[in-house]
């Protein structure tokens, strides 16, 4: 007989999500992924200056707001006609890499370790490490007030977590250490965001701020201590935590779901569009082993959203731009207020393992090939930790190169000539965003908004079961992962927790005046 | 009770305290030993519920980008955080009877961050239950509602969506409120508020849009560094012009003569920069027509 559970909320994620399991057998048979919090935003830009739209956009989220800000802002480049000086993309990119450094770092310290730490492991660490005696200290303290809110409660860990007393030390130290890098990126950021979270200075045709020597030399002084940090402590967190006791999960391929993968490849930065793309292009359906891994180009053309299982009036798939979604909350059989993107009808998989995979990354292609490793959720996190690392590399090299266009004469930052929103336009701006391919559609009439649509990340892979009967990849990552005990099912938000769910970002309202076809210029 | 801090030397404990309330800037109103005598003396670590309605998370990032003190201080130390989505360990029922815990025991703080949907109750459910339902069951025994954000405190972004976002006073009217207005919420007002809180168990003087006035009490214009400009009548119309980097910004849209906040004396990020510091206009953010009345932002008003 089979159990169902259900998980809500879902914590340690972005925004609001609960996830439904029937359990049969100690496995899960089938799942349900709900989006429970909508607001509509793209409905609120319609009539609007086109140029608030990177600034109102970065509200769909708190974590990941600049990468809505720099999407819109291309979309609108696009459709205004301008293109964005070397200065100004330069600072966008070493900005938006200072929000990836953050984000992936806190999604797997504070956002997903617990769920591989025996946090209570601590207090039979017997070392002499003055350092890890004071995080020891720190939480046997709160342990004696009998207030260890909010790491406990917690779901019991199994035998997949760190329990050694010295690696579960070191991990807790870590996640405190981690702590601190994050507000270090913060900082980073705010260099030339003016604040973080919500960058203040990407607006269309370019940036706000501009630079002087003294904030490339600050800049380059914490980049230097995240380096350090996500070279010597994060990377090797991950690979001690993969190879070590999660090596069955990697080799199980706990949580891979459907084996369908997409980039958009505009890397981070619009400098990386010409020529030097951080992240390349392509779609792999069917994933088996690195040597039959076939990558197809990718074509926008082939995106379409479905509402069939979703809170909205029903409509069959249509393309980003020509679908006619309104509100309805009485539907029957629909379950979400996310809708269901799909490629070719096909689920994808987007983010940094799809991203590896697409761009052939050499250390994940032999995690698979010699270490045994299937997709699912410990190659995620690999994936996640090693890009943080290719971002860094990239942001060295940016610096360099504003550093050097400051110097030459005429140096800009911002496109002034196309400032003022034509009085027809329209525009596709995409991104390849923390969590995954990210694109944004805006159409302008009368130089105001007349259409907004923002198809995201994680709308892909919380998505709801398709007219096919498809479900998501939150769904289908969930089909088979064991539940031993139905009270404890540690294993299912490990799952949700490695996609680095983003739900604010995932649930859009559209406009129901906008039943035309659109057709975008894809680069 | 020294709560965490045994292992600091009665020095060491009063030199942390100090730097905690210059960081949020308390050091004016109490004195050092003031601080540290109302934190040694918490029987307890006052408890916290923090809940997310239409919300988009950044509060809960703001809070956690103060440097000194670290967020592992605010987080383990200082509060006990029995209910917060984004922070918590744990998930689904067993971070409900957390809550449902904390708000029997009562005598909480309740920190609500995201805006409450007036179009229809199930725009924001959380563990089955509507967001209005659980902010009017929650903030029965809390002691206090600290808005944190431009969408609790004033319906922010979502109020002009068509969810109708609504803000925690339109619900809530029969306990204190403060509201902390920017958006993201500033992380030294969030964080000094509530050690404010913590010290006096009052609310702080508030401006009449419930804003404290020691950090919302004068304009952004009164206090701007670029103030010399709008009286010299410079104002900044090309953002690739040197010469032009530092003037005023009144043309570009700013706000600032209309929003209260000590953003300019403050900054944001530990003082590393703040909007206009980064030749990007005040857009409002910390009034309550945010966002709407503001727009088109980045025309003069």
């Amino acid at each position: 007989m089979a159990k169902r559970i259900t998980i809500d909320p879902m914590t340690r994620i972005e925004g609001h999500l609960k996830i439904e399991v029937e359990i049969e057998n100690g496995k899960v048979k089938d799942a349900w992924s709900t989006g429970t919090m909508a607001r509509g935003f793209e409905a609120l830009l319609l009539g609007k200056d086109p140029r608030d739209a990177p600034y109102v956009v970065s509200r769909f989220c708190g974590i990941c707001f600049s990468v809505h800000q720099v999407a819109s802002a291309r979309a609108l480049e696009a459709a205004f006609g301008a293109q964005v000086p070397p200065g100004g993309a330069h600072l966008r990119n070493l900005i938006m890499g200072a929000e990836y450094i953050y984000d992936h770092m806190l999604h797997f310290y504070h956002l997903s370790a617990l769920d591989y730490i025996d946090i209570m492991a601590v207090a039979d660490y017997q070392g002499k490490d003055r350092e890890l005696n004071n995080v020891k200290g720190r939480i046997m303290e709160l342990v004696r007030q009998n207030d260890v809110y909010p790491l406990l409660p917690r779901y019991k860990p199994d035998e997949y977590c760190v329990s050694d007393p010295e690696a579960a030390i070191s991990a807790v130290k870590h996640y405190l250490d981690a702590l601190r890098m994050q507000v270090r990126a913060k900082n980073m950021g705010a260099i030339w965001g003016a604040r973080t979270p919500h960058y203040q200075s990407i607006v269309v045709g370019g940036f706000t701020q501009y630079p002087d020597l003294n904030q490339v030399a600050r800049f380059r002084s914490m980049l230097d201590d995240l380096n350090v940090f996500v070279t010597e402590i994060y990377i090797p967190d991950v690979m001690a935590f993969g190879t070590g006791p999660l090596l069955p999960l990697a080799k199980a391929g706990l949580g891979a779901g459907h084996l369908n993968y997409i980039a958009y490849g505009s890397g981070a930065g619009a400098l990386d569009e010409s020529g030097n793309r951080l992240f390349k292009p392509g779609v792999i359906k069917g994933f088996k082993d690195p040597s039959t891994m076939k990558i197809e180009p990718f074509d926008q053309k082939k995106i379409t959203e479905s509402v069939h299982s979703s809170w909205y009036k029903k409509d069959a798939p249509k393309h980003p731009y020509e679908g006619e979604q309104v509100f309805d909350l009485d539907r029957e059989n629909a379950y979400s207020f996310v809708k269901s993107p799909r490629y070719e009808n096909t689920p994808m998989e987007l983010g940094p393992f799809a991203r590896a995979l697409i761009d052939q990354n050499p250390t994940i292609l032999d995690l698979i090939k010699n270490q045994g490793f299937r997709p699912g959720v410990v190659a995620r996190h690999a994936a996640r930790a090693l890009e943080t690392k290719r971002l860094i590399s990239a942001m060295y090299r940016w610096l360099d190169e504003l550093t050097e266009e400051m110097l030459k004469p005429g140096f800009k930052i911002h496109d002034k000539e196309h400032w003022e929103p034509p009085a027809e336009g329209e525009g596709v701006g995409f991104f390849e965003a923390p969590r995954g391919a990210l694109g944004h559609w805006v159409r302008i009439k009368d130089h105001k908004i007349a259409n907004y649509q923002a198809v995201v990340p994680s709308t892909w892979m919380s998505s709801p079961r398709d007219e096919h009967g498809q479900r998501g990849q939150y769904e289908e990552a969930l089909i088979g992962v064991p539940v031993p005990d139905p009270e404890n099912p540690i294993n299912i938000v490990r799952v949700i927790r490695s996609f680095d769910p983003c739900m604010a970002c995932a649930v859009h309202l559209i406009d129901p005046r906008t039943n035309e076809i659109r057709r975008f210029t894809v680069e | 009770m020294m709560n965490s801090f045994d292992n600091l030397s009665r020095r060491d404990f009063v030199k942390l305290c100090g730097t905690i309330a210059a960081a949020v800037g308390l050091s004016d109103l109490f004195s050092i030993e003031q601080i540290a005598n109302a934190l040694e003396s918490a029987a307890k670590k006052p408890p916290v519920i923090w809940l997310e309605g239409q919300d988009c998370a950044g509060c809960t990032h703001s809070l956690i980008s103060l440097e000194d003190p670290t967020p592992w201080t605010f987080i383990l130390d200082e509060v006990s955080i029995r209910y917060h989505e984004t922070i918590m360990a744990a998930a689904g029922s067993l971070a409900e009877k957390s809550k449902e815990d904390a708000i029997k025991e009562g005598g909480y703080i309740l920190i609500v961050e995201g805006s409450i949907p007036e179009a229809d109750d199930r725009f924001c459910t959380v563990g089955g239950r509507t967001f209005k339902d659980i902010l009017i069951e929650a903030s029965r025994k809390a002691e206090v509602i600290i808005c944190a954000g431009s969408c609790s405190s004033f319906g922010g972004i979502p109020a002009a969506t068509p969810s109708k976002g609504v803000p925690v006073s339109k619900i809530i009217t029969d306990k204190p409120i403060i509201n902390l207005s920017t958006c993201p919420v500033h992380m030294d007002h969030i964080t000094g508020t509530i050690l404010y809180y913590l010290l006096t168990r009052k609310v702080p003087p508030l401006d009449k849009h419930k804003r404290p006035l020691m950090y919302f009490g004068s304009y952004i214009h009164d206090n701007c560094r670029r103030r010399a400009h709008f009286d010299a009548e410079e104002f900044l119309t090309d953002w690739n012009d040197p010469d032009q980097k530092d003037w005023c910004l009144y043309e570009m849209g700013c706000k600032g003569t209309e929003t209260y906040s000590d953003c300019p004396i403050r900054k944001w990020n530990n003082g590393i920069s703040f909007c206009i510091d980064a030749g990007a206009p005040c857009q409002g953010c910390a009034e309550p027509g945010f966002y709407p009345g503001f727009s088109p932002l980045y025309k003069s008003i």
